[in-house]
């Protein structure tokens, strides 16, 4: 378990989630480990000593959105709820900590919050989360609240500017320090049609990678895939992008045997795109930016009351169609197909998008970076707009 | 009192003595209700008093519970538990089967049925509302399940045993009106012994909600789980192919056992797999009442389809790569009332002993044979350990607690190696589930080959799932939800408020009164033993897998950080022998 806990600290400094030093983990054998940041350690240790889990993390975030949407919370709230997929469908709401809740017996009052919840927000400490099956399980749902906060936060802000003192100059160190420009700068492409598995194997795995060192995608989330033949290579379900090698399923297109049972929950959703497309390459991510941007909508007096399900519109960000749909059989399945061809990409409200490539991956990668790199311009066009001087 | 009407709970039980041929309604605790849910939780603690009898003793209960989530709209929660003690494991048994049986008796204003006595001639129950009647069941003797469905369901929803319970075989199940199976571990026997040859119940009482707005919220959050599981209603899932979409995976991953587990790659098993079966029979999807996933698969005129365990035990168990004779084997199991696992499983054991496993043109006279304990079937219908013993190699029996193992082969999953030896009702999959993470990837993914970390993993999922089986909800539907949903739905439906951590401290409580009956009836580490085969002799490598024996020392060292995870001694067992009392 401490290989474990060594490989997912190292993620979070990677992937620039947590601030260095202020991480922590405890999981639980038959003894209890804590590593990390002593104090933030001590607590984690606590709180999974009191939960039937096997792992948690506690650790400051790198940004400091959580405890923005905190002290922006009316008083008397105990919660925020983002309106992206992941917390839809995974988390549901994210309860708070204030600072001044935190005093005496904390452990206790995380422990409570998290025996219901996979994450929670302490206000000046950081994020919380449990894991119930493993470390890693910590990590993803840690990863999660982040990337949730980050999508919330984005739309708070271009929503009703900035109201703590501080807050405005922090939004802009973010700006200037934490963001990165999005590019496929220097990343190599083996050029298609790819046609030989073992190329192809290597291909998904590589490409896969990118998708997640260059941030346009969280934690396991995401999936990736390549049609030849008769077969869709496709990531498995609750695989990370970056370690795919020995997590990808050969899936006949003709459905004649099973094995691809372990495969993304987006099988179906590649398979109906393939179908109308053509397409030969897909991928699928969650840019943050793309998440955000496609949550704005303009309609007025808009009868859907259920946005990630029941809108029926295609609406446009930038060039790329915009649809709503839920995870898996839920409906993105339904929706991205028909409009994908043609533009090859599509964004799913709240969710993510999907790019495909008609002979190999580098046009899919680009495609992700470039649509991610326009919401980005048009968040920060539409925030300075909206609240010049 | 000055309580608000009672929602989720009906608070009363069923207590039906078939000596005496006398029913009375009695009041649950709250308590109970409260602590230990419905269902598994509750059945096994209303055995506190006798669970050291004789699992043929007249006064050993046999007890059907529904759980608060029955006759609400909650995902997957039409369903039951039968308890009892096992007589193949003799270890506290519980079973859990959907159905409108479980729809019937919450309608009826129940949340158990406890059935004590032996009655001196056949009878079937007949409960209603306002109690029980015992019916003659003399002409009903002998029969079939089906004929036996066919003559009661004009009554409402039957559960019944066929031949196989009547003559005590030790894996006999009791069969639901429908086809679903209270299936493993013999409580058909138990049934039998009762001389009880089928209940019946109807009722139309609807479950009040505490919190109907809450509830529908939950439900939605858990439909869409489900959708966004892979495995549930994936297009390889369960709802489209059965359980039997594992088929194919199993043999990737070269764990099916094969040969008696001689073996664990089957090189027939395409003929059964997932999509093999739909192509064979156009199979529809079928499944438990008020269940959104319908796993089940049957013929177009309604003839049930074996589930995956049943094609991989008559199939590649026995060497047998005939699917029609698969399909047979299963339905005729289903008739006379047996547990399609340990039936193949016992063939298997009994075929590697006599050196010879038995072919598919001789597998339907033995089955037979065991149900109507003739000729050889005697000895077989009592299970795979006391057929190995009486052949005199008793390491032919790949069983735990004398439970017949299913069909993932330990060597290609070290969580389910340790989970089979851990679980309270002996060799059985479904306590820990450990297959959802080392083989499915969920909810997240661990190393099957690895036992770091199983220990703490085995025992928190042995503790969710008997919350799980408290509720009682399907077992399939956490490869999307998780217990957060379902504690949401529970408190809308109770208005009690639960959550995950809350339900997996209800399922320690549940765990661990079940260790302590078995310890106190001679239960140890001793017991909790996976058969020296796989300690031993490898399975089938190859394609880049190796499957090798298991390591035992470093299984010991896992099982010995089990016990200390739970509290127990080295041995196994309770250091507190007032353990029990202390609990609610
Ligand atoms: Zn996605």
């Amino acid at each position: 378990m401490r290989d474990q806990i060594a490989k997912y600290s190292g993620r979070l400094l990677s992937d620039r989630s947590a601030v260095p030093g202020r991480i922590s983990f405890a999981a639980q054998d038959d003894v209890l480990l804590t590593d990390g940041d002593p104090e933030l350690a001590r607590l984690a240790g606590e709180v999974l000593f009191s939960l039937s889990c096997l792992g948690m993390v506690a650790a400051l975030p790198s940004l400091p959105f959580a405890d923005f949407l905190v002290r922006r919370a009316p008083a008397g709230e105990t919660r925020i709820v983002p309106r992206d997929t992941e917390t839809r469908t995974f988390l549901h709401d994210i309860p708070f900590l204030r600072r001044e809740e935190l005093g005496g017996d904390a452990a206790a009052r995380i422990a409570r919050l998290l025996g219901n919840r996979k994450g929670v927000i302490a206000e000046g400490l950081g994020i919380f989360a449990n894991g119930p099956v493993t470390v890693e399980h910590a990590y993803i749902n840690y990863s999660s609240v982040f990337h949730a906060v980050f999508v919330k936060y984005l739309l708070d802000v271009l929503a009703e500017g900035f109201l703590l003192p501080g807050e405005k100059e922090a939004f802009e160190g973010f700006r200037r320090d934490w963001l990165r420009p999005v590019s496929a700068e220097g990343l190599p492409f083996r050029s298609g049609p790819l046609e030989d598995p073992g190329e192809i194997l290597a291909e998904i795995a590589a490409v896969g990678r990118y998708t997640v060192e260059r941030g346009l995608v969280d934690s396991f989330f995401g999936n990736i895939s390549c049609r030849a033949g008769g077969v869709v290579y496709i990531s498995q379900t609750a695989a990370s992008l970056d370690e795919l090698p020995g997590r990808i399923d050969p899936v006949p297109m003709d459905n004649s045997s099973t094995t691809g049972i372990t495969a993304s929950s987006e099988l179906l959703a590649h398979r109906r795109i393939y179908e109308a497309s053509g397409a030969r390459t897909i991928l699928h991510g969650h840019p943050k930016f793309a998440v955000a941007m496609s949550m704005l909508c303009e309609e007025k007096d808009c009868p859907v009351k259920d946005c990630w399900k029941d809108c029926d519109r295609v609406r446009l960000l930038g060039d790329a169609p915009v649809v709503a749909g839920e995870i898996g059989a839920g409906g993105l399945a339904k929706r991205v197909p028909p409009v994908i061809a043609s533009p090859r990409k599509a964004v799913v409200y709240g969710h993510g998008v999907f790019t495909v490539g008609r002979t190999d991956f580098a046009e899919a990668f680009r495609a992700m970076v470039a649509l991610e790199n326009w919401c980005r311009e048009e968040y920060f066009r539409r925030l300075a707009e909206k609240f010049s001087g | 009192m000055n309580r608000l009407p009672a929602t989720g709970w009906r608070g009363k039980l069923l207590h039906v003595d078939l000596g005496e041929g006398t029913a009375r309604i009695e009041e649950i605790p709250r308590e109970f209700l409260l602590r230990y849910l419905g269902g598994r939780g509750l059945g096994v603690r209303l055995l506190r008093e006798t669970y050291a009898l004789d699992p043929f003793h007249p006064s050993m209960p046999l007890i059907f519970a529904v759980g608060p989530l029955c006759g609400t709209a909650a995902p997957t929660a039409a369903r039951l538990a039968a308890v009892s003690r096992s007589p193949l494991t003799g270890t506290v048994y519980d079973c859990s089967a959907g159905g409108r049986f479980a729809h019937r008796l919450k309608a009826a204003g129940f949340d158990a049925l406890r059935i004590v006595g032996r009655s001196p001639r056949p009878v079937a129950l007949a409960v209603t509302p306002e109690g029980a009647e015992t019916l003659p069941a003399g002409d009903l003797w002998g029969k079939t399940v089906g004929e036996t469905v066919r003559a009661l369901e004009g009554r409402g929803s039957v559960a019944a045993i066929g031949p196989a319970g009547e003559n005590r075989v030790l894996f006999a199940c009791i069969m639901m009106g429908e086809g679903n199976a209270i299936g493993r571990g013999g409580l058909g026997a138990v049934m039998g012994g009762k001389n009880l040859k089928a209940v019946v119940v109807n009722g139309d009482r609807a479950v009040a909600v505490a919190d109907p707005s809450r509830f529908d919220r939950a439900r939605q959050d858990v439909m869409r789980l489900f959708r966004a599981s892979p495995v549930i209603f994936g297009e390889l899932g369960i709802a489209e192919f059965g359980t039997p979409a594992l088929v194919d995976l199993m043999r990737q991953r070269r764990m099916a056992p094969t040969e008696n587990f001689r073996r664990t790659v089957f090189e027939g098993s395409g003929n059964y797999s997932g999509p093999a079966i739909r192509k064979a029979y156009g199979s529809k999807k079928d499944g438990c009442f008020g269940c959104p996933i319908q796993c089940k698969k049957s013929t177009p005129d309604g003839m049930h389809l074996p589930e995956y365990e049943t094609v991989s035990h008559f199939g590649a168990l026995n060497g047998i790569d005939d699917l029609h004779a698969i399909v047979r084997s299963n339905a005729l199991c289903n008739e006379l009332g047996m547990d399609t696992i340990s039936a193949a499983a016992t063939l298997a054991a009994w075929g590697e002993g006599r050196g010879r496993f038995p072919v598919a043109e001789e597998v339907d006279r033995l089955v037979a044979d065991i149900g109507y304990r003739r000729g050889e079937g005697d000895l077989l219908a009592q299970g795979s350990r006391r057929v190995a013993e009486a052949m005199g190699n008793p390491d032919l029996s790949m069983s735990v607690k004398s439970l017949e193992l299913p069909a993932y082969d330990p060597r290609g999953a070290y969580g389910m190696a340790l989970a089979y030896c851990t679980s309270n009702r002996g060799g059985c999959h479904l306590r820990a589930y450990p297959i959802s993470h080392e083989i499915l990837r969920k909810p997240v993914a661990t190393d099957r080959f690895s036992f770091s970390g199983k220990a703490r993993i085995i025992k928190i999922a042995e503790d969710a799932n008997a919350a799980v089986d408290s509720l009682v909800a399907c077992k399939f539907s956490f490869f999307g939800a998780t217990l957060e949903e379902y504690a949401e739905l529970l408190s809308a439906t109770t208005g009690e408020e639960y959550g995950p951590q809350s339900l997996k401290e209800i399922g320690e409580r549940i765990y661990l009164t079940e260790r302590f009956y078995n310890c106190a009836n001679g239960f140890d580490a001793g017991d909790d033993r996976l058969p020296a085969r796989f300690f031993r002799e490898p399975g089938s490598g190859g394609e880049g897998i190796e499957i090798p024996p298991i390591d035992e020392k470093r299984f010991e060292e896992e099982l010995g950080k089990y016990y200390r995870i739970r509290g127990l001694t080295p041995q196994g067992t309770f250091s507190d022998p007032g353990f029990l009392e202390k609990l609610p």
